[in-house]
């Protein structure tokens, strides 16, 4: 365990993966240890204490710096005793270090914001959460310091080093690519820890798991739009509710459409819509008047008046259109030089040559018959 | 988002046009539910066209309403089978991962609630069957908006030839 310390390491440059190994060994060894009467050896097992204060201080950004106050003098004073080039092999670790190991694991198991089993159980039981903790903390340090690819490695390298006691959880995350089992495994790893954090730290590293956070907050993003675009789905919060809204709203929406195809094909005996007809009805406000909006905007005669003209059917847009019509009879004599100038303008772009033959009659008509509604003869030597 | 007014507008002109093309087509008289139904057809069709086949759902629509016959539709008869072998083969690259464990817990319950009304939801809009949850959310906005302006068209076209035939009651 801590020979490879030596075998492998040249003094302090070890590697982080390296380090975090020594530490779970050495942290097995000493749940190991508890259960033997181990001799109190005064040597403070600096090596273990130097390993864990090298991996503190080559990870800045650890979370759990914090934590580590009361273990700080003690091991800092082993690690400036021995020299750095060896690491004398370590006896059975005194009680002394194993309570402090056990702070240790409470220290870290705190900053993980999860309460652990109390420490008085048997070893055994506590053995597994530790483990699991310090993995997680393990995890966490790694993520907080590198985001690279050594991070899977250790993710991955650590639960085959250290043995094989309850592993479940974050581990797996990093290993499945399979997203059910991520999810599973996330659901297990909550239970007997009461996290209600997602276990973000061995997600995050995940490249499967990034790309399903992404897709689902670009999901969620679009689901805001809906919540818009969908009356009364403001008070509603959460997936499903919003679905169901979402569903009857289409729903009502093509039954309107329904409806309405069927009261178009009531009224009409034949399928003839004479667009002249209806522009002289004058009850398309914002479609008429929108028609030489964009399209005869070259011919407009008198743009004023149709400004005008434009305003006051979108304000009127909102009512009842039969009112609309009434109150185009009066102010009919301004419009009725535009209506003739709509319908001519549309049957101009449509391309169908059909219309045109069709249109001379009805443009007649629809003249006859404007002139038939009692308007002012004015208007027509003025336009 | 898009400019409703130039979209209205669109999708009256074409569905005029069809519905004129229809009617010169059938000269004889058509009964009423064939009639509603030529209308509704070519409303759709329309609405679909206003979106230029750049949507899903309108592919799918206008690939139906060629596949039931339908003389309108003539030219896009090409598309619609090359979108229908498309969309099996979507469906054939995404099988179901059948979860082994049954898991009554909460989040179980939504998960499987929300997949239920998703399905549901793809039911509703056309050529939805075999779209992913991220577009899925796109398209159903897509098409309540032309939905939206299609009734709105409808419904002007409703009220005017009411008019026409009993001018001011």
């Amino acid at each position: 365990m801590l020979h490879c310390l030596n075998s492998n390491a040249s003094g302090s440059e070890m590697t982080v993966l390296e380090r975090q190994r020594a530490t779970i060994k050495w942290q097995h060894n000493n749940n190991h240890h508890q259960g033997y009467s181990s001799s109190s050896s005064p040597s403070p097992s600096s090596s273990s204490s130097i390993s864990l204060v090298q991996v503190q201080s080559s990870s800045p950004a650890c979370l759990a710096a914090g934590a580590w106050p009361k273990l700080d003098n003690n091991f800092l004073m082993g690690f400036t005793s021995s020299p750095s080039s060896g690491f004398p092999l370590p006896p059975p670790p005194p009680p002394t270090t194993s309570a402090a190991s056990f702070d240790l694991n409470s220290a870290i198991s705190r900053t993980s914001s999860c309460p652990l089993p109390s420490l008085a159980e048997g070893k055994e039981t506590t053995t597994p959460n530790n483990k699991r903790k310090t993995d997680k903390f393990h995890n966490t340090k790694v993520v907080a310091s590198d985001n690279d690819n050594k991070d899977k490695r250790v993710k991955v390298a650590a639960p085959n080093d250290s043995a094989t006691v309850g592993k479940k959880g974050t581990q797996d995350c990093g290993d499945n690519s399979n997203k059910d089992n991520s999810k599973v495994s996330e659901v297990q790893n909550q239970k007997p820890d009461y996290i209600h954090v997602r276990a973000r730290r061995g997600q995050a590293t995940d490249s499967h798991s990034l790309a399903e956070r992404v897709r689902r907050e670009k999901i969620s993003e679009r689901m805001k739009f809906l919540q818009d675009l969908v009356p009364g789905c403001n008070k509603i919060t959460g997936k499903a509710g919003m679905l169901d809204e979402i569903i009857n709203y289409v729903q009502s929406l093509q039954r309107q459409v329904e409806f309405l195809s069927m009261k178009l094909a009531a009224v009409n005996p034949r399928l003839d819509f004479n667009m002249d007809d209806l522009f002289t009805r004058e009850v398309f406000p914002a479609c008429a008047a929108s028609f030489p909006a964009i399209e005869m905007s070259p011919n407009m005669a008198n743009p004023a008046s149709y400004l005008h003209f434009n305003s006051s059917q979108q304000i009127d847009a909102g009512i009842n259109p039969q009112d609309i019509s009434l109150r185009r009879t009066i102010s009919a004599p301004v419009s009725a030089p535009e209506t003739f100038l709509d319908s001519s303008c549309f049957t101009q772009t449509l391309p169908s040559s059909t219309w045109e033959g069709d249109f001379q009659n009805l443009y007649s008509v629809a003249f006859d018959q404007a002139r038939a509604a009692s308007f002012p003869s004015q208007l027509f030597t003025g336009s | 988002m898009r400019n409703q007014r130039s979209v209205k507008q669109e999708f009256l002109r074409k569905w005029i046009t069809g519905l004129r093309r229809y009617s010169c087509d059938e000269k004889k008289n058509m009964s009423f539910l064939e009639r509603k139904k030529a209308i509704k057809l070519s409303a759709d069709i329309a609405m679909a066209s206003t979106r230029d086949k750049t949507t899903r759902w309108s592919q799918a629509l206008i690939a139906n309403a060629s596949s039931s016959g339908d003389t309108l539709t003539g030219s896009s008869k090409n598309n619609s089978s090359r979108s229908r072998k498309k969309m099996l083969m979507m469906r054939r690259r995404r099988p179901k991962v059948k979860s082994a464990k049954k898991e009554m817990s909460a989040s179980c319950i939504a998960k499987r609630l929300a997949e239920k009304r998703t399905r549901k939801l793809k039911n509703l809009l056309p050529g939805g069957e075999s779209i992913d949850e991220g577009c899925l959310v796109e398209e159903t906005l897509d098409y309540i908006e032309s939905l939206r302006a299609q009734i709105e068209v409808m419904r002007y076209l409703v009220t005017a030839s009411q008019l026409i035939i009993n001018p001011y009651p």
